[in-house]
């Protein structure tokens, strides 16, 4: 199961093991084994309700978990810590999220260096300046001075991207970063991930894109109500997968 | 009628806009503003730290402040000043100063208020930002001041434009407890005069209402400009709107 070409770079980066979560009586996650090795691209799919959201968010913790405990390089993140290692912590995790959810108020330029400066404490004019490299390398250099609502969804979502990466995060998290788009959008945000994963950063995407995956996914999860019940390389996953209800949810998507 | 309002500015002006100040306490409509931009001034603050509490996990937070703003809510504050009044100098022994009693009660009559109005401000701007505040490693504190509270306070100016409009009517009932406010010099003044209340009370009606519609006009005028804003033209960008509304448009299609 574990992808030899990507184990050879070094350890694990995130380990789950038996996290079990619940909304009342409503068990969303049921006892998730799941590791991502380093410079590894994870794309996690299944269908709606499945827990794919509710999984992602647990990794930097936006959610609690009930049981079991993930890792992050050895440090488990669900463990009873004080409130500042755990936002150190959650700046090590980028988070990509389906809505963008940039910050209206502050320019997108001040959207990327705001939390190194007031997170990190990184010098006001260094931020800056790596705000419109990262900018540059979205291809958005020349927006840096307007502001999020002037952007379109997709140009959005790339300064998302610039944002989560100007904390340096060796982790990159994607919860349905192109779903919100309109399709000719999709594309330039997809680019942005391509580019990122060449570069060998750690990447867990929930995404319904297939293309994305089967081009860029070094293993496939496919979790359906709250369970993890493949894992596959993308080659296996789309040509010959295992499970009936994976078989499904692919020959859905075709149609 | 006309004539005899232009003789009693001319006369009293001076009561009128600072009381009996240097002889004897400030007052006047000076003191009426003085006292209204303490309030607004102290019950911001106040309004904040209200609605964070009553937006807390923490139930012993949560409790009493929602009891509290619930409590101010639901008295007229004629019966808060008169209980600050009567009532504190019998539980502490001290000697409040009537000004001080009223700044105290509006503080927290109007900042009870308000807390409703950041409050909603704050709930309204879902859960995404604050999310999106805490991956990247803000702390609570952090996301409520780089991130939470400038959006929802700057959606909120016109809200405290009018909490000061309704603080400087809210001024009045000072009179009761005889704070020398505006109200309290009138009525001096009109006790002096004795046989024109009418002209008095309408010419304090008057400098009450060009206040207050001032302020009105321009929390209105706020309102359309955020307004505006919100829809994604900037009003305050030296780049001409004009030409971004289209391009979003077709982007977006
Ligand atoms: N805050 C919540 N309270 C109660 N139920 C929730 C909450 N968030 C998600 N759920 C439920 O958990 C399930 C999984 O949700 P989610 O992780 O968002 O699924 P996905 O991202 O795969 O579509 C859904 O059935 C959803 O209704
Ligand atoms: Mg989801």
């Amino acid at each position: 199961m574990t992808d030899t070409s990507t184990t050879a770079q070094g350890a694990q980066t995130i380990q789950l093991s038996q996290v079990c979560k619940s909304y009342g009586n409503y068990q969303v996650l049921k006892n998730i084994d799941a590791e991502v090795t380093r410079g590894e691209v994870v794309v996690i799919c299944g269908p709606s309700g499945s827990g794919k959201s509710t999984l992602i968010r647990t990794i930097n913790r936006l959610e609690e978990i009930n049981s079991g405990s993930i890792t992050l390089d050895g440090r488990n993140i669900h463990a009873q810590m004080r409130a500042k290692e755990l936002n150190a912590l959650r700046s090590r995790v980028g988070f990509v999220f389906q809505s963008f959810n940039l910050f209206p108020h502050l320019s997108v330029a001040d959207n990327v260096s705001m939390s190194p400066i007031r997170v990190k404490g990184v010098k006001p004019d260094v931020a800056y300046d790596k705000a419109l490299k990262l900018l540059d390398r979205v291809g958005l250099a020349d927006k840096a001075q307007a502001y999020p609502g002037q952007l379109s969804g997709g140009q959005q979502q790339r300064v998302a991207i610039a944002r989560a990466l100007a904390m340096e995060p060796p982790v990159m998290l994607f919860d349905e970063p192109t779903s919100a788009l309109d399709p000719e959008m999709v594309g330039e945000v997809l680019a942005v991930m391509k580019s990122l994963a060449a570069e060998g950063m750690t990447m867990l995407c929930v995404t319904h894109e297939m293309g994305f995956a089967r081009e860029v996914a070094d293993r496939i999860w496919f979790i359906d109500a709250g369970e993890i019940i493949e894992t596959a390389t993308p080659d296996e996953f789309f040509k010959n997968p295992k499970h009936p209800r994976a078989q499904r949810f692919l020959s859905d998507l075709r149609h | 009628m006309i004539h005899d309002m232009i003789a009693i500015v001319q006369d009293y002006w001076l009561l009128l806009l600072i009381g009996q100040y240097p002889n004897g306490p400030l007052g006047g409509l000076a003191n009426t503003l003085i006292l209204s931009a303490l309030s607004i001034a102290l019950a911001f603050p106040v309004s904040i730290l209200m609605a964070l509490a009553r937006l807390s996990k923490w139930r012993l937070l949560r409790w009493p402040v929602t009891a509290v703003v619930y409590f101010t809510r639901g008295v007229p504050l004629l019966m808060l000043i008169l209980w600050s009044y009567f009532l504190v100098p019998l539980w502490t022994g001290a000697d409040v100063p009537s000004f001080v009693t009223m700044l105290t009660t509006l503080v927290i009559y109007q900042g009870a208020f308000m807390s409703e109005v950041v409050r909603a401000g704050i709930v309204s701007l879902g859960s995404g930002q604050m999310d999106a505040a805490r991956a990247l490693g803000h702390g609570y504190f952090g996301a409520m001041r780089y991130v939470i509270l400038p959006q929802a306070l700057y959606n909120m100016i016109p809200s405290i434009i009018s909490t000061f409009v309704s603080t400087i009517k809210d001024t009045t009932l000072g009179y009761v407890i005889n704070v020398p406010d505006l109200t309290f010099a009138a009525n001096q003044v009109n006790n002096q005069l004795l046989t024109q209340p009418f002209q008095v009370f309408l010419l304090l009606a008057i400098v009450y209402y060009a206040i207050c519609w001032s302020l009105t006009y321009v929390a209105n005028r706020l309102e359309r400009r955020i307004a505006r804003r919100r829809a994604g033209v900037r009003v305050g960008n030296a780049a001409a709107p004009a030409p971004v509304t289209p391009k979003i448009a077709t982007e977006q299609l």
